[in-house]
Parts: C-alpha cells; sequence; structure tokens
C-alpha cells in the first residue's frame, strides 16, 4: 500500500467574525505519495482555498491536515514555513518570479531558503532547468522572458528541493493552447520520473481528466472523489 | 546570508530611491559632524583666547597685597596636582602711565620671561622689538602702544604705587589677540617688580597655575585648598570668574544638541518612510519567499539589512562630506583672522557614523516587523 502524503480530515474554512462565509466545508479526503491528482470546481467553488489549506498557507477553521505524518493543527509558523519549504513545491497562475533576480537564481531560492548552498545546489538547479527546456536562460533576468518560459521557471523552482508534493494552483490560466499542452507534458513527465505528487487546481474538466484523480468541489463541498482509471493512457 | 543578499539586490533594483535615502543619511550625518566640530572648536577658540594664554588657578595671599612665601613645600604641592602643567611664581603691581597731559593705568605683572612665557606665550605673541626683561625693561601691549604712539626703544614713564616716578624702556610690543588685554597689562622682570613691591627674593604676589583640561580647574584648585602646604593662602580658579562665558558655552551646547537631534529626527522620519514605501512595493516578493519557505525572521532581516547598508554607506559618505566641509572652512578661512580653525573632533565623527547607522536601523524597524508579520497568504490570494 502506497504512503499516505497528506491527510485532511473534516477541513473547513471560514471567512469574517461578524458575517460569516463558508469558503470550505468539513471535507476530508488522502493524497497518496507519487498521486496525480487535481481539483476542479467553477470559480469560487473553494477549490484554491482547499489547496493553499493542504499546502499550509492558510489554517483551516475546522479539521486538521497531516503532512507526511506531521499533525500541522498546532505547528507554529516557523514550523509550517519549514514543512512548506520542505515537503511542497507552489506553482501559482501568476508565476511569481523576483524580478530582482536571474532564472537561475530564481530556481535557486528554495533551495537558499532551506540554508543550503554551493556548486551542488547550482547542479539541481542547472538540471531542473534543463528538463523543462530552458538551458541557456540561466543569466537572464525573470522579466525577460515570454509567458510559457516564466511558468516553467516557476515550476523548476517549485522543484528545486526535490519536494514530495507539488501545488499547482491555475498553473495555466495565463498560458495559450500551446504552452498549456507543454506544461501539463511536463507536470506528468515529472511525476513519473521524480515521483513527485501533483494536485493540480483547474476549472477545465479537460485538463482534469489528464490526472490519475479527480476531487470535485461544488459551493466549498467534496462532490466527488473518482479515480480516473477509465482513461486509457493513450488519452492523457 | 540569504537576507542581506536579497536586501542588496532590492537595493541594486531601485538604484534612485536607495540613493536618495543614502543621501539623506549622508546630509543628516555631515551636518552632525562639521556642526559637532564647529561648535567644539568655536568653544575651543572661545575658552582659549578667554583663558588660555592667562592663569586657570592661581594662589594668592588670604588678604589682598600680602606677598606668599613660596616655599619648596608650597611648589612641591602644586606640582603633586596631575592636571597641573605649568607653575609661575609672579608679582604683580599696579602702575600709572603718563605721556603728558594722558594718562592710564597698566597692571605690570612682573617674572622671569622664559617662565611667564610658559602661561602668556610673550615671546610668541611679539609684534614688534624683541622678547627681553631685562633690568628697567618693560613689554606692552600693541593697543597700548598705539594708543600712546610708543614703540620698541622708547620710554614710558610711570607713577608707581608709592607714588614715585620710574622710566622703564619699551624692549617689545605684544598681541594677546584682546584689546583689553593688550591695553591693561604689561609685563616687567621679576626683580624690578620685587623692587617695586618691596619684596624679598622667594616673595611673590601669586602663584600661577595652567592645567591641561581648562574645565578641570575646580577640582584642582579643591584639591589645593586640601593641601597643609596652602594653608592661611587662598586658591581661585577661572570657572568661578566666568560665570557668564561658562553660561554662554552651556547654552550653544544645548542649542548645538537640539539643532542635531531634530536633524536625525528628520533622517529617521525620512528613512522610515522610504523604507515602509519599499516595504509594500515588496510585498509581492516577500509574499512568495514566505510561500516558499522563508521564516518570519528571516523575511525581517531584510530590511534589517536594507537599513544597514544604506546606513553605513550614508553615514560613511555623511562622515567624509562633513570633513571636507570642515576642510573647505579651515581653507577659506585660512588668511582671516576672524575665522577660527575648526579641528575635526574624531570621538565625534566617529558616534556620528554609529548614531547614523543605528538610526538607520531603528528606523527599519516598523517596516522590518510589517515583514515579519506578512502572511503568504495575502499576496497568493490577492493575486
Amino acid at each position: 500500500m502506497a504512503e499516505t502524503l497528506v491527510s485532511a480530515e473534516g477541513i473547513g474554512k471560514t471567512y469574517g467574525t461578524v458575517v460569516k462565509t463558508v469558503a470550505l466545508h468539513e471535507v476530508s479526503f488522502e493524497l497518496e505519495a507519487g498521486e496525480f491528482a487535481s481539483i476542479i470546481g467553477q470559480s469560487g467553488s473553494g477549490k484554491s482555498t482547499m489547496l493553499n489549506l493542504i499546502g499550509l498557507l492558510d489554517r483551516p477553521t475546522t479539521g486538521r491536515v497531516v503532512l507526511d505524518g506531521h499533525d500541522t493543527t498546532a505547528a507554529s509558523r516557523k514550523q509550517r514555513a519549514a514543512l512548506r519549504n520542505d515537503f511542497i513545491g507552489f506553482v501559482f497562475q501568476f508565476h511569481y518570479l523576483l524580478p530582482e533576480f536571474s532564472v537561475l537564481e530564481n530556481v535557486l531560492m528554495p533551495g537558499r531558503i532551506s540554508g543550503a548552498a554551493g556548486s551542488e545546489l547550482v547542479a539541481r538547479a542547472e538540471e531542473n532547468l534543463a528538463l523543462l527546456g530552458l538551458e541557456g536562460l540561466e543569466k537572464k533576468n525573470a522579466n525577460d522572458l515570454s509567458g510559457g518560459q516564466k511558468q516553467r521557471v516557476a515550476i523548476a523552482r517549485a522543484l528545486m528541493n526535490r519536494p514530495a508534493l507539488v501545488l499547482a494552483d491555475e498553473p495555466t490560466g495565463n498560458l495559450d493552447t500551446e504552452n498549456t499542452k507543454a506544461v501539463y507534458r511536463l507536470f506528468r513527465q515529472i511525476n513519473e520520473e521524480l515521483g513527485t505528487a501533483f494536485v493540480i487546481v483547474t476549472h477545465d474538466r479537460g485538463v482534469a481528466q489528464q490526472t490519475d484523480r479527480i476531487l470535485e468541489i461544488s459551493d466549498g463541498a467534496l462532490l466527488q472523489d473518482v479515480r480516473n482509471e477509465y482513461l486509457a493512457p493513450a488519452s492523457r | 546570508m540569504l537576507s542581506l543578499s536579497i536586501a542588496a539586490r532590492f537595493l541594486r533594483k531601485s538604484p534612485v530611491q536607495s540613493i536618495l535615502i543614502a543621501a539623506g543619511i549622508a546630509v543628516g550625518i555631515g551636518v552632525q559632524v562639521f556642526l559637532g566640530s564647529l561648535i567644539t572648536s568655536l568653544q575651543a577658540s572661545l575658552v582659549n583666547q578667554t583663558i588660555g594664554n592667562s592663569p586657570q588657578v592661581v594662589v594668592l595671599a588670604e588678604q589682598d597685597g600680602q606677598p606668599i612665601m613660596y616655599t619648596s613645600q608650597l611648589e612641591q604641592a602644586m606640582k603633586a596636582q596631575s592636571e597641573i602643567t605649568t607653575v609661575v611664581p609672579t608679582r604683580t603691581y599696579s602702575a600709572i602711565f603718563r605721556s603728558g597731559s594722558e594718562s592710564a593705568p597698566l597692571q605690570l605683572t612682573g617674572g622671569a620671561l622664559d617662565q611667564l612665557d610658559t602661561i602668556y606665550d610673550i615671546s610668541g605673541r611679539l609684534v614688534a622689538g624683541k622678547a627681553a626683561l631685562g633690568s628697567g625693561e618693560v613689554i606692552v601691549g600693541k593697543e597700548f602702544a598705539d594708543q600712546f604712539g610708543l614703540k620698541p626703544g622708547d620710554t614710558a614713564s610711570f607713577v608707581l604705587p608709592s607714588g614715585e616716578p620710574a622710566d622703564l624702556r619699551i624692549s617689545g610690543v605684544f598681541d594677546f589677540g584682546s584689546a583689553a588685554a593688550n591695553s591693561a597689562t604689561a609685563f616687567v622682570g621679576g626683580d624690578q617688580a620685587a623692587e617695586v613691591l618691596g619684596y624679598s627674593a622667594d616673595e611673590y604676589s601669586a602663584i600661577d597655575a595652567q592645567v591641561a583640561d581648562v574645565f578641570s580647574s575646580v577640582q584642582v584648585a579643591d584639591g589645593l585648598k586640601a593641601e597643609p602646604a596652602l594653608d592661611g593662602l587662598k586658591v581661585t580658579e577661572w570657572q568661578a570668574d566666568n560665570a557668564d562665558l561658562l553660561s554662554a558655552l552651556q547654552s550653544q551646547s544645548s542649542s548645538s544638541y537640539m539643532i542635531q537631534f531634530f536633524v536625525l529626527v528628520a533622517v529617521a522620519l525620512g528613512i522610515a518612510s522610504t523604507l515602509a514605501i519599499s516595504a509594500v512595493q515588496k510585498t509581492r516578493q516577500i509574499g512568495i519567499l514566505k510561500a516558499m519557505g522563508m521564516k518570519d525572521r528571516q523575511s525581517g532581516r531584510i530590511f534589517l539589512w536594507q537599513a544597514l547598508i544604506l546606513g553605513v554607506s550614508g553615514a560613511a559618505v555623511g562622515v567624509a562630506g562633513g570633513l571636507a566641509l570642515i576642510a573647505l572652512f579651515t581653507f577659506l578661512g585660512r588668511n582671516s583672522d576672524s575665522l577660527f580653525p575648526i579641528t575635526p573632533q574624531i570621538g565625534f565623527v566617529v558616534i556620528s557614523f554609529v548614531v547614523g547607522v543605528l538610526v538607520a536601523v531603528a528606523s527599519s524597524l516598523v517596516p522590518s516587523r510589517r515583514t515579519s508579520k506578512l502572511d503568504p497568504i495575502e499576496v497568493i490570494q490577492g493575486g
């Protein structure tokens, strides 16, 4: 049986104190190491909220998130930051590259945050860039790249610390069809080659169907959680 | 040091903003260095002009006009005070100068020239004639000589305290830089004064002393009063006789401190507001760095480092600018009698530099705290 990477136990999120808005009802699911899953739902359905909760960017109002055996309920900001750095890579709709740094420096950043340094770190960053077809762009400023290139740099950065889990929130929302296809091919390739688990938030059912598991959210509730096994590998 | 390298990169990415903050610090610290050195030098110059060439501690007989026996015990007791640098026994009397129908009172101080020089620097301040206090010779002040048309070699007629007349030959003319001192003071040989006063060889009218730090005169005087060798004698010091000057110096220092304080407050507010704006501008970057796992303290340190870099570079430029201003002031005033030399106060320069850096760092506390408290979700949700 595969190892459980994330366990969401009745996690819910309510915003506001006077006027309360429930963004996510008590949702439970488990994610295994190396899974390739998607969260699908309409805008405002609570899918990004769920991603932020399991990514330890936000705290649930109810329930708890257990990440790789660590119960994060009582974890301090410092401990949560360390867990994010160790276990999770983020890819957002906006690339969020640091315009003050070069492509290589942006990719190196999670490694440097963890306190690592040296040629081994640079070699891994260059390996990531090569994996994403970005050789030769190392010294360029992040601002000088095309939209597709920026998002690939963001993916290379997310993989820097070889995280067990990559959380991607509408990662192709700002890309054209060609780049969108390329990004999902890369996600699948990384998942297969490095064994990295992926959770991709999307509102595009076509994208979701290319993943192995779909968690469908509607009005803050988990509508269905289906393994996408009926899809033939060729159609992925 | 990731925080340091991010801080440096943030500064390089906004060069105009960075240069403006550093320039603000530089101007503040430059003003500090210049103003501080100016005030200190001005005060030193004032003190020097007022009491630099006069005794700062004087031992006198309890009753005016009585002689003091300058014994070896008295000499040793005075020289035992570590602050005392010079001890000169003098004999002073008043006489009236007469020239035709004109007359003027003059205080004549008698002593050995080489000893008098250690306090009054007569030889160094001679503007005419030669420095000599032989028998029947007198050295008079510039204003006195000008007023009565006297020059070296002339004979000046005096009426002594006893009412007897006396003629003295002018050997030289000095300029103490003070019209009052130049008009009212003159110097004669020690033996001539002893003869006029009717003193024996070891009798003097006062024992003059100078101290290393002029403001230590009160302690020195107190120390002397406690000496058994000075029983029956009185000790005066310059501060008791110059309360107005001291109060003026103190007021000057207070106003200088006020100006410096408000310059620093203005600099601190300038840095704080610019760094606060910078912190807002970099919210997105800080948010994503935190999402990637940067810890609160690590992110807070980014703005502390920025402040430290700006503080050190700004304060260094400020110190250089302040010293350059001092050099310019000294250069422009090299041929002027009214300007005094400004001596850069090394201690003050170091303090100004450290204060500049500390003010910059203190100004970064608010943006630093704000950055430290930033939640990455605020940035991620904001898009």
